[in-house]
């Protein structure tokens, strides 16, 4: 039992932090709270749905596809509305309710509320000791480590990923030692939403897609990333493995809703008692 | 000082077209409109001491949830549960605020964003006191002094009551010294502090009349629909009332007012095309923050001058 | 009972940083009182502490025998200790009229229980009063925004006294002023305290003007106490002269 849900916790915690990572980022960097998130997850899974489900293409090249799509359309975006914004905190946080709305309704509009399954890509069980694994969602979990582990790599030793660090560091010393600013921003929101929509595509075969789909993941993000800290990668990666545990044993135990109600419950303490979080420093 | 009476003027007329038209679903329009614009006043009365509740569903939530089931349970008369539903919204405000209230910017919306949630989950979760999803039937109607409110107008009137009320009320404390205390709060916080105002005290004296006001606008709101479930209470409220707040402005009270009747009737407008509903929402709110930073109330301002 | 304010032991520390040592002295009443130092050598973070800003670490402070020590600011304020700010804090789009009335209501109505108190409002006249008494009576209409710097910061100390207090701590009030200006701000400080019976608190930077209007002057550096005493005694000690060296000032 016990292992049993620490795997499922582990499984879900994956997601959760690189949901919670590209979150975090936009914060850390351009200031803006970005409720449009779930969102980019949604488009991604809906990519998967029409590339791997009507075309029938692989579907590692259909996730790809999928989070390709949701950044370049977050660069986009970003360029066009949130550059104008940036730390701005509520102004920002206003249009990025309106994006999300825009997506949702759009996505409505053309593919209808009805929502579609896409055909698993693996299927059976295999077992950890004495949990059961099922196998999509060993490969979802891969996939994420995969996308963890390049995200890091990004991080650690490409310039960009410096510069990155720099700004959300300090802007104002950054852009004196000539980073260029906006493409920092640019570069942070596509990787955000890039980042969110691999993670909707892995997981758009484990449940269904529909425009609604990315609200809950969404939720489930803001959750993680207030627990480690706004702003805080490691605080995310924290966060997320910390949700995606105590959610499995609070739902194993007594009910999803109940478990949901507790995380929300460590929101509050932790907002009240710890605004920066476990792992933030208090931002200036 | 003219324009403003034309403006008035123009608002009592609009008030009675209901009957011109002498539709029942205008009428029930109309008194969307008035269980919305208290909402809307309730979070622009926050917006105000510059925060951004998201937490004012919640409230509505549990004005509504309290009224219903203290007449359906308890057997407490309407009018009553209707008041305590009120002052149930307040008291939660009450209680919260001293805590929640110590947190600005971003946290203070976060903040209210989870309170929200919690509250939202536990209407859903709830079920042998709310029904949760399938939702709470049988709410009577209102009785007021005898009379049995079971018409759609006649909650038309109750809500333009309470509407005007509030409006009159809350413009009267914009117009007076506590408006020029609030004001100064949230121009200055450290000077109006050296000089003695106690800013968490007046913080949740607003913060408590915001949550009454959502209370019993929640309670009209269960009593005229008769039916109760989690979703108008839920993060989607937060947002629609984001959306009055926004295109109507800040700045005034009339903001949220004028943003109410011209975004409460936008969904029902457009019935036919209801997955356009969403889109255009969302493209009138993404506009107003670009081109009309202060609200429709502004766009009257820069060509009249002070409203 | 005549110490209006009595700093006992107070010592801030940030992390392992100490900026405030142990430092006690206390204000007379119908004093003018000086803290001067070289840049960073804690004086700000001393009137933080005061002005009820930051928690001490140790040490107390009384205002009238009453401690006063963890007392948040707007307690302070309502304690009847009003203070100005180094960068003007003013309702800049406002009158210099309505900036007064509305410390004079702030002040009243601190409290939302106020509005249920009989206290006697003190209306225009004082409002008026105090306009003339600073100098800015004939810019009562406008706006504070608009005002010459010197201007800004004199309805600063304006607003000051519309709380009607027993002491005002000012936060270098000569900052940032021309000459002519910081004469004219001297004038009105020594007047604040002949006049009106204020005690006063300076913190400032401009030495001249610290030795020319207060009593007494506490000197510190590092955080620690150099030397408390009248302006010429501080003028003859070699602890002073040596903080201060390489800083190149002049004794007025």
């Amino acid at each position: 039992m016990i292992e049993q849900m620490i795997v499922n916790g582990l499984l879900a915690g994956l997601i959760y932090v690189i949901m919670a990572l590209g979150f975090t980022m936009i914060f850390g960097i351009m200031r803006i709270v970005n409720f449009a998130h779930g969102e980019f997850y949604m488009i991604g899974a809906v990519v998967v749905f029409i590339l791997a489900g009507s075309f029938g293409w692989p579907f590692f090249l259909a996730v790809l596809c999928g989070g390709l799509a949701a950044g370049l359309l977050g660069v986009v975006i970003e360029r066009a509305l949130f550059r104008r914004l940036v730390s701005e905190e509520m102004p920002s946080m206003i249009m990025s309710l309106a994006v999300a709305i825009i997506l949702q309704s759009t996505v409505l509009i053309v593919f209808g509320p009805a929502e579609q399954s896409v055909n698993r890509p693996f299927s059976g069980v295999w077992t950890l000791g004495r949990a059961v694994v099922p196998w999509d969602r060993t490969v979802v979990a891969l996939g994420a480590l995969v996308v963890l582990a390049g995200f890091y790599a990004f991080l650690k030793l490409s310039r960009l990923g410096l510069a990155m660090r720099a700004v959300a560091q300090d802007p104002e010393t950054s852009s004196l030692m000539g980073v260029e600013a906006g493409l920092v921003y640019s570069a942070a929101f596509g990787m955000s939403c890039l980042l969110a929509g691999l993670a909707g595509g892995l997981m758009a075969p484990i449940y269904t897609v529909g425009p609604y789909m990315g609200e809950l993941p969404m939720l489930k993000a803001f959750v993680v990333v207030i627990l480690g800290g706004l702003g805080s990668v490691p605080g995310a990666m924290l966060g997320g493995l910390l949700l995606g545990l105590s959610e499995s044993v609070l739902s194993t135990q007594f009910s999803s809703g109940i478990a949901l109600i507790a995380s929300f419950l460590m929101v509050l303490l932790i907002v009240v008692v710890r605004p920066a979080g476990l792992m933030g420093r208090i931002a200036r | 000082m003219k324009r403003i009476t034309t403006l008035y003027a123009a608002l009592a007329v609009l008030a009675l077209v209901p009957w011109f038209l002498g539709n029942r679903y205008v009428f029930h329009i109309a008194t969307m409109i008035t269980i919305m614009t208290p909402m809307a006043f309730s979070m622009g009365l926050m917006l105000k001491l510059g925060q951004l509740s998201i937490a004012q569903p919640a409230f509505m939530g549990i004005g509504a949830y309290a009224a219903a089931l203290l007449s359906m349970q308890l057997g407490l008369p309407t009018p009553a549960a209707l008041l305590c539903g009120g002052l149930i919204g307040g008291l939660m405000a009450l209680a919260t605020g001293p805590v929640f209230l110590r947190i600005k910017g971003v946290y203070f919306v976060l903040l209210t964003y989870a309170f929200g949630e919690v509250i939202f989950l536990i209407f859903q979760e709830w079920t042998s006191l709310t029904g949760g999803m399938s939702g709470l039937y049988g709410i009577p109607k209102l009785s007021l002094f005898g009379f049995r409110l079971a018409q759609t107008y006649h909650y038309y009137v109750l809500g333009l009551v309470f509407t005007v009320l509030c409006f009159l009320v809350l413009r009267g404390i914009e117009k007076s010294n506590i408006g020029a205390i609030i004001e100064a709060l949230n121009e200055d916080e450290m000077l109006s502090r050296s000089i003695g105002s106690n800013a968490i005290a007046w913080r949740v004296a607003a913060y408590t009349l915001s949550g009454f006001i959502a209370g019993i606008s929640g309670g009209i709101y269960a009593f005229y629909i008769g039916f109760l479930s989690p979703d108008p209470f839920g993060f989607r409220g937060s947002v629609d009332l984001i959306v009055i707040n926004t295109i109507g402005g800040t700045g005034s009270i009339l903001g949220p007012l004028l943003g109410a009747i011209v975004v409460v009737p936008l969904p029902e407008l457009l019935r036919e095309a209801r997955q356009y509903q969403l889109l255009i929402y969302g493209v009138c709110l993404m506009a107003s923050i670009i081109f009309i930073k202060q609200g429709l109330v502004s766009l009257g301002r820069r060509r009249g001058g002070k409203a | 009972m005549t110490r209006v304010l009595d700093v006992q032991g107070l010592t801030k520390r940030f992390g392992g940083l100490t900026a405030v040592s142990d430092i006690s002295f206390s204000v007379e009443k119908g004093e003018i009182f000086g803290i001067i130092g070289p840049n960073g050598a804690g004086k700000t973070t001393l009137f933080n502490v005061i002005a009820g800003h930051y928690k001490p670490t140790a040490g107390r402070v009384a205002f009238a025998g009453i401690d006063i020590t963890a007392h948040s600011s707007d307690e302070i304020g309502r304690r009847g200790i009003a203070r100005t700010f180094q960068a003007v804090h003013l309702f800049k789009q406002e009158t210099v009229r309505e900036n007064l009335r509305r410390a004079e209501v702030i002040a009243r109505l601190n409290h939302p229980f106020a509005l249920f108190s009989k206290s006697k409002p003190n209306g225009e006249v004082e409002l008026e009063d105090v306009a003339r008494f600073v100098g800015l009576g004939a810019l009562l209409d406008v706006v504070a925004g608009g005002l010459a710097y010197g201007h800004q910061k004199i309805l600063g100390i304006g607003m000051a006294m519309m709380v009607s207090p027993k002491l005002i701590l000012m936060d270098e009030p000569a900052a940032g002023l021309n000459p002519s200006e910081k004469r004219e701000a001297s004038t009105l400080v020594r007047r604040l305290r002949d006049e009106r019976g204020i005690s006063i608190l300076i913190v400032e930077h401009d030495m001249p003007l610290v030795m020319n209007i207060c009593d007494r002057i506490l000197v510190v550096n590092q955080g620690k106490r150099i030397c408390l005493g009248t302006p010429d005694v501080i003028k003859a000690d070699e602890k002073v002269i040596d903080a201060y060296l390489g800083e190149n000032y002049e004794f007025a």
